[in-house]
């Protein structure tokens, strides 16, 4: 059975249709990259699916229960929130807080555990990424790969049913990238779900084992990321492929 | 400087001192306190863009900064009774400086919660927080830091505003000058003397302004803040 299904989702900006009817199925331990140019409403999709952003219209069924996007009630908003996370692509963790403190503070204040034991939780998360000596520091004192580790590390602490990545290394020095991905494939092999805008191709190859195709609101292909990769079916597709492949030869 | 100045100046040192402790240290606390409440709430009523109340919000700032706190102080004292409202003089001063200062510092509120990234906001609601934790936990302390510096100007230069309300016989640090130069004709040392007064007392404000700022930039700064855990545990 399906985690989330998304059918016929709906989103304007004025007159510019950014998702066109876009339907999506997300299967529990899936890693699903969503690929596709700029503009393609790669990000308004993930935006909207955790409400950063009001779809205009649409079904979301997430866990078997049905969801009308386009007139979604606060409380289940705040339901379907307890179950998912998202990872920003400019981090956004507390500047006002310690690293630690960013990963407690969901599960002390949204949540109301007790200090001690988010503490443990926190730092067991921190230490997931690699990041348990730099608890005590404040954002602004580690490095974009650093704080992208802490934001995971915020999110998984919730202990959600899927993550929402969008576009988790586009702000990374080069160098950065690694650390970041790495931290994301220990989570696939852990069998956490999860939804990842990219424009990593390799990390598409390689962690996700589906791929989204989008362009101008809609899903062009959709596949398994080693049919996707080694027999694209549409003419844009391949074309894509193409000219990202080709940047790496310059 | 004759005996009779060094006289003078030691009785006037005294009675301003005097004056200061009783009225104008009292008159700016309470003043800058009830600014800041009203600030913190005409701020937030914008920033949240609560409807009716964030017009009347810009109403207030609106009349409050654009007319001179002098004139508002007679109003509120010489005008207001005309009309069946008597104000003793010092509540009276209390409630138009608050208003007065709280529609400068409003303003200062205001640009500091929009300062704040959109993203801070987003990232609160993502981890299950709601609205009023987000502001409590990250959007108010990010803005208070940012708004800092520019309130300290607003504490310091409220001290020294408090000065006019003397003109409202407020018997405070320059009316305890004023009476003193009415009897011995002494205006240049009087009212340099009293400059002192507000002169030091506006340093020790910006000395404190300056420790709080260090305490408060912690998070700002690439170095970790003195006494932090990380920079005891590498002396260890």
């Amino acid at each position: 059975m399906s985690l989330i299904e998304v059918k016929g989702i709906r989103k304007s900006f004025g007159n510019n249709k950014v998702l066109d009817g876009i339907n999506l199925s997300v299967n529990q331990g899936d890693v699903t990259a969503i690929l596709g140019p700029s503009g393609s409403g790669k990000t308004t999709l993930l935006r909207c699916l955790n409400f950063l952003e009001k779809a205009d219209g649409g079904i979301l069924t997430f866990d078997g229960v049905d969801y009308d996007l386009g007139r979604i009630k606060h409380k289940e908003i705040a339901a379907i929130r307890k179950k998912t996370a998202f990872v920003f692509q400019s981090y956004e963790l507390f500047s006002n807080m310690s690293a630690l403190d960013n990963v407690m503070l969901g599960l002390t204040i949204g949540r109301g555990i007790s200090k001690e034991e988010a503490r443990k939780t926190a730092m067991e998360m921190l230490d997931k990424v690699g990041l348990s000596l730099q608890a005590d520091q404040y954002p602004i004192q580690l490095s974009g790969g650093q704080q992208q580790r802490v934001a995971i590390a915020r999110a998984i602490a919730m202990k959600p049913e899927i993550i929402y990545f969008d576009e988790p290394t586009s702000a990374l020095d080069p160098e950065l990238i690694g650390e970041v991905l790495t931290v994301i494939k220990n989570l696939a092999s852990e069998g956490m779900t999860m939804l990842v805008v990219t424009h990593e191709l390799n990390f598409a190859r390689n962690v996700s084992n589906r791929v989204i195709f989008m362009e101008g609101g809609h899903i062009l292909e959709e596949n398994s990321s080693a049919e996707f990769f080694a027999n694209p079916k549409e003419e844009r597709t391949k074309e894509f492929l193409k000219n990202i492949s080709s940047q790496h030869d310059v | 400087m004759s005996e009779r100045i060094i006289g003078i100046l030691t009785e006037g040192l005294g009675k301003m001192l005097l004056a200061s402790i009783k009225v104008t240290i009292p008159l700016t606390i309470i003043g800058f306190a009830c600014a800041m409440l009203i600030a913190l709430i005409m701020a937030m009523v914008q920033y949240a863009k609560v409807p009716v109340l964030s017009q009347l919000s810009r109403l207030y700032i609106w009349v409050f900064r654009g007319t001179p706190l002098l004139v508002q102080l007679f109003l509120a004292f010489y005008g207001l009774p005309k009309l069946g409202i008597v104000l003793d003089a010092f509540p009276c001063a209390v409630i138009v400086f608050s208003l007065n200062e709280g529609a400068y510092c409003a303003e200062t509120m205001r640009a500091a919660l929009e300062a704040v990234p959109a993203g801070q906001v987003e990232a609160g609601y993502c981890i299950g927080l709601s609205y009023v934790q987000i502001m409590a936990k990250i959007v108010l302390p990010q803005a208070m830091r940012t708004a800092f510096p520019s309130l300290s100007n607003n504490l310091i230069s409220m001290l020294k505003d408090t000065s006019l309300a003397a003109e409202i016989t407020v018997a405070d640090m320059f009316m305890a000058a004023q009476k003193i130069v009415g009897r011995t004709y002494e205006a240049f040392w009087l009212y340099a003397e009293v400059a002192l007064i507000y002169l030091f007392y506006s340093t020790i404000l910006t000395l404190i302004q300056r420790r709080l700022e260090k305490k408060l930039s912690a998070y700002n700064s690439r170095e970790a803040a003195p006494g932090s855990r990380r920079l005891s545990n590498e002396s260890d």
